[in-house]
């Protein structure tokens, strides 16, 4: 009985060891992780800053400038090209252009599709919607 | 008492505390070894320590096998030494300042083993470091020393390579300025350790940026905000491009523009040339490389009339409706005012401000008497410095003795050196409804801009003022700048150079002075040339509407859209309101019928 105990005992003491050390491994261990990624995150914040500076840089307007000049044929608007909201001019009446130069042409029947033999006695005249 | 398991030897220790029975069993049950036993357990611990290396050695085994992946891990590096800026945003969140990253590489001289070896090859890969200056850094006995700051990547790696001994690498945030020349008066700069030298980096240091990185806190991209400016960044960049053709194409020596908002005196555009780029700083400390707008002061010549005619209406001792004798030239003592284009007769207001004639509007300054100038003028802040973030600032030169000689001179400009920004300010006042909003800039609303502004000028006052500049743009000497389209108001003003202690004639120093729109403004331009020449295409004229006019009507309808300005197709209906309400209602009428003026 004494020895069984004894041996619980050491194992136990052994097994709790076993524990403790391993918590403290792990932990360091993810701390290290942290500290690793937290260096990455660091590295990429960099890069992101050097990428907006270079943006930036790229998108200056002396060079945006100068490449309209070289390779855009546009020239400074003139007043007459805006126009205010309120005076644009009034949409007309809508008007089926499209449809009406198929009626004209007779072309506003539907079409009888083949194999539907039970179907062309009903034609169904679906009228586009308009 | 004794234990019945005594058969060793016992100390004379034991016998010492042989007294006390509980201690005697303990100290003696240390000594007791049950021999019989013995074996089995010397048995079980060396198994155990066994199977403990046993574990030990296979570990070792499996670390040796099992390849690692390259820990790129560092030290933990403390990044404190040139620490983050804020980032400097125009007022649409354009980036004007920023800061990179980069590598700087440092020596510790008293760990370099071979110095001249270290020299050699250090030279040979970083361009633009002095052999004999490192040398002599290296041979110091300091124990930290740069070799070049702001590295390339490739420059690093090769310096890497190079394996020696006490160089190494300390990363730091270098200041850069994408945008070059545009706006680098108003934004300064910041050198490599990071501390702002001039304009709005130092600004920022002096807000308490310099104050938190001397107090060791860590400061990164995150935890500072970026400051927003005031300046549009396209506004700006067209300022100067127009600025900088005007000034080759009326080949004058300087030149300064500037676009102010009245309402908010934020300073959206500006620009002085000859200018630098903040990326190459040393050019800032050439002299003429200075911001003419604040910390060069000059006669701002007729643009100050605006000022002394408003002066002079304010008081009430002249209406719109006064006339003023300016049949002949004003005498005081020995010196003679004439006007330019003297028109030898007796002008009524609007006239004498749409002709420019000194004579008038010396002889209502005389009205208004010397206290009374020099307290208006002191209330519209022009006697006296004019503090912005922008730590440069000019003193005006005020004369000593101000006498009548004085009053007569100032009120057309000329006898008062101020800066440029501060006659801004002054004519944004009589502009915007009588308040006098300090420029900034930095972006700031309009609740608070007028919170602080005191009112200087009544409103029918700044209305008159408004309806002389729309006059002057009609008929006045400002039409020959023709800006069409956004119902500006204009004044020109042409001031003579004082060279040697006397007036010279034929070098001049234009201005001309824009609002838009001129009955609700919104933004005042200014064009300044320093010593522009009549072209062929002027007529051989150099006063300010052919030159610094023509500029800022192109300046005007650059950046019309940009800033917003409602382009006026049909003139407005009654563009002066009070003005007809005070029965002057030919302000309302158009002087000049011209097509979408």
């Amino acid at each position: 009985m004494l020895r069984l105990l004894n041996i619980l005992a050491i194992a136990f003491l052994i097994g709790s060891a076993i524990y403790a050390y391993s918590v403290k491994y792990d932990t360091i261990f993810h701390a290290e992780r942290m500290m690793k990624l937290k260096q990455e995150i660091q590295r990429e914040e960099d890069v992101i800053g050097m990428l907006r500076a270079d943006w930036a840089f790229l998108t200056r307007p002396e060079r945006i400038a100068a490449l309209a000049d070289k390779f855009l044929e546009l020239q400074p608007s003139a007043l007459s090209q805006l126009v205010r909201a309120d005076a644009l001019p009034e949409k007309g009446p809508r008007i089926d252009e499209i449809g009406n130069k198929l009626e004209a042409l007779g072309l506003s029947k539907p079409t009888n599709t083949p194999g539907d033999s039970s179907a062309m006695d009903s034609v169904s005249s679906a009228t586009p919607a308009r | 008492m004794r234990s019945r398991d005594a058969n060793n030897g016992e100390d004379l220790i034991a016998g010492a505390i042989r007294r006390n029975p509980i201690t005697k069993r303990l100290v003696a049950s240390l000594f007791t070894v049950k021999l019989d036993k013995s074996p089995c357990r010397i048995r079980l611990a060396a198994a155990v320590f066994l199977a403990a290396y046993a574990v030990i050695a296979a570990k070792l085994v499996d670390f040796g096998l099992r390849p690692e992946a390259p820990s790129r891990d560092k030290r933990a590096s403390s990044d404190t030494i040139a620490a983050a800026r804020p980032d400097i945003l125009d007022r649409n969140g354009k980036i004007l300042a920023t800061d990179i990253k980069v590598m700087s590489v440092f020596a510790e001289p008293r760990r370099i083993v071979d110095k001249d070896e270290a020299v050699e090859l250090l030279t040979a890969v970083l361009p633009g470091v002095d052999a004999r200056e490192l040398r002599e850094r290296l041979g110091s006995r300091k124990g930290f020393v740069w070799v070049k700051r702001a590295v390339t990547p490739q420059q690093q790696m090769e310096v890497y390579h190079l394996g020696l001994p006490g160089i190494g690498f300390q990363p730091e945030y270098k200041r850069v300025y994408p945008n070059g020349p545009v706006a680098a008066h108003v934004l300064g700069f910041a050198n490599l350790d990071g501390i702002g030298i001039s304009g709005l980096e130092k600004y920022i240091d002096g807000q308490g940026l310099a104050d938190l990185q001397g107090a060791g806190f860590s400061l990164t991209r995150d935890n500072l905000t970026p400051i927003v400016a005031s300046l549009d960044l396209d506004a700006a960049y067209a300022l100067r491009d127009e600025l900088a053709n005007g000034i080759v194409k009326f080949k004058a020596k300087a030149g300064a523009a500037a676009i102010l908002d009245v309402n908010t005196g934020e300073v959206i555009a500006m620009a002085s040339l000859p200018d630098y780029d903040p990326n190459s700083p040393a050019d800032a400390l050439d002299p003429s490389h200075i911001n003419r707008l604040s910390v060069g002061v000059y006669e701002m010549g007729s643009t100050f009339k605006a000022i002394s005619i408003a002066m002079a209406l304010d008081s009430g001792k002249v209406t719109l409706r006064s006339h003023i004798d300016a049949r002949d030239n004003l005498r005081y003592g020995r010196f003679t005012i004439h006007d330019f284009h003297a028109a030898h007769r007796v002008l009524s207001v609007p006239e004498v401000f749409t002709h420019s004639s000194n004579i008038a509007t010396a002889r209502m300054a005389m009205m208004v008497g010397v206290e009374g100038h020099k307290a208006f003028l002191a209330k519209m802040g022009q006697l006296r410095r004019l503090r912005t973030e922008l730590p440069e600032s000019a003193e005006p030169l005020v004369p000593k003795n101000w006498g009548e000689l004085n009053t007569i001179t100032i009120a057309f400009g000329q006898g008062l050196n101020v800066a440029p920004l501060q006659a801004m300010m002054a004519v944004g006042a009589l502009a915007n409804g009588g308040t006098l909003v300090t420029p900034t800039f930095l972006k700031r609303g309009e609740d608070e801009a007028k919170r602080e502004a005191p009112r200087v000028v009544k409103p029918e006052t700044s209305e008159a003022m408004r309806y002389l500049m729309r006059l002057n743009a009609e008929i006045g000497t400002a039409r020959i700048a023709d800006i069409k389209g956004y119902f500006v108001g204009g004044k020109t003003g042409t001031a003579e150079k004082v060279v040697r202690g006397h007036y010279a004639k034929n070098r001049v120093l234009t201005t001309f002075m824009a609002v838009a729109p001129a009955d609700k403004p919104k933004y005042l331009f200014l064009t300044l040339l320093d010593e522009p020449q009549g072209l062929p295409e002027t007529g051989g004229q150099r006063t300010a509407a052919w030159n610094a006019g023509q500029i800022t009507g192109k300046i005007v309808e650059r950046t019309g859209q940009l800033l917003g300005l409602p382009p006026r197709f049909d003139l407005p209906p009654q563009p002066f309101p009070l003005l007809a309400k005070l029965g002057y209602a030919e302000a309302n009428i158009p002087a000049h019928r011209n097509e979408g003026h």
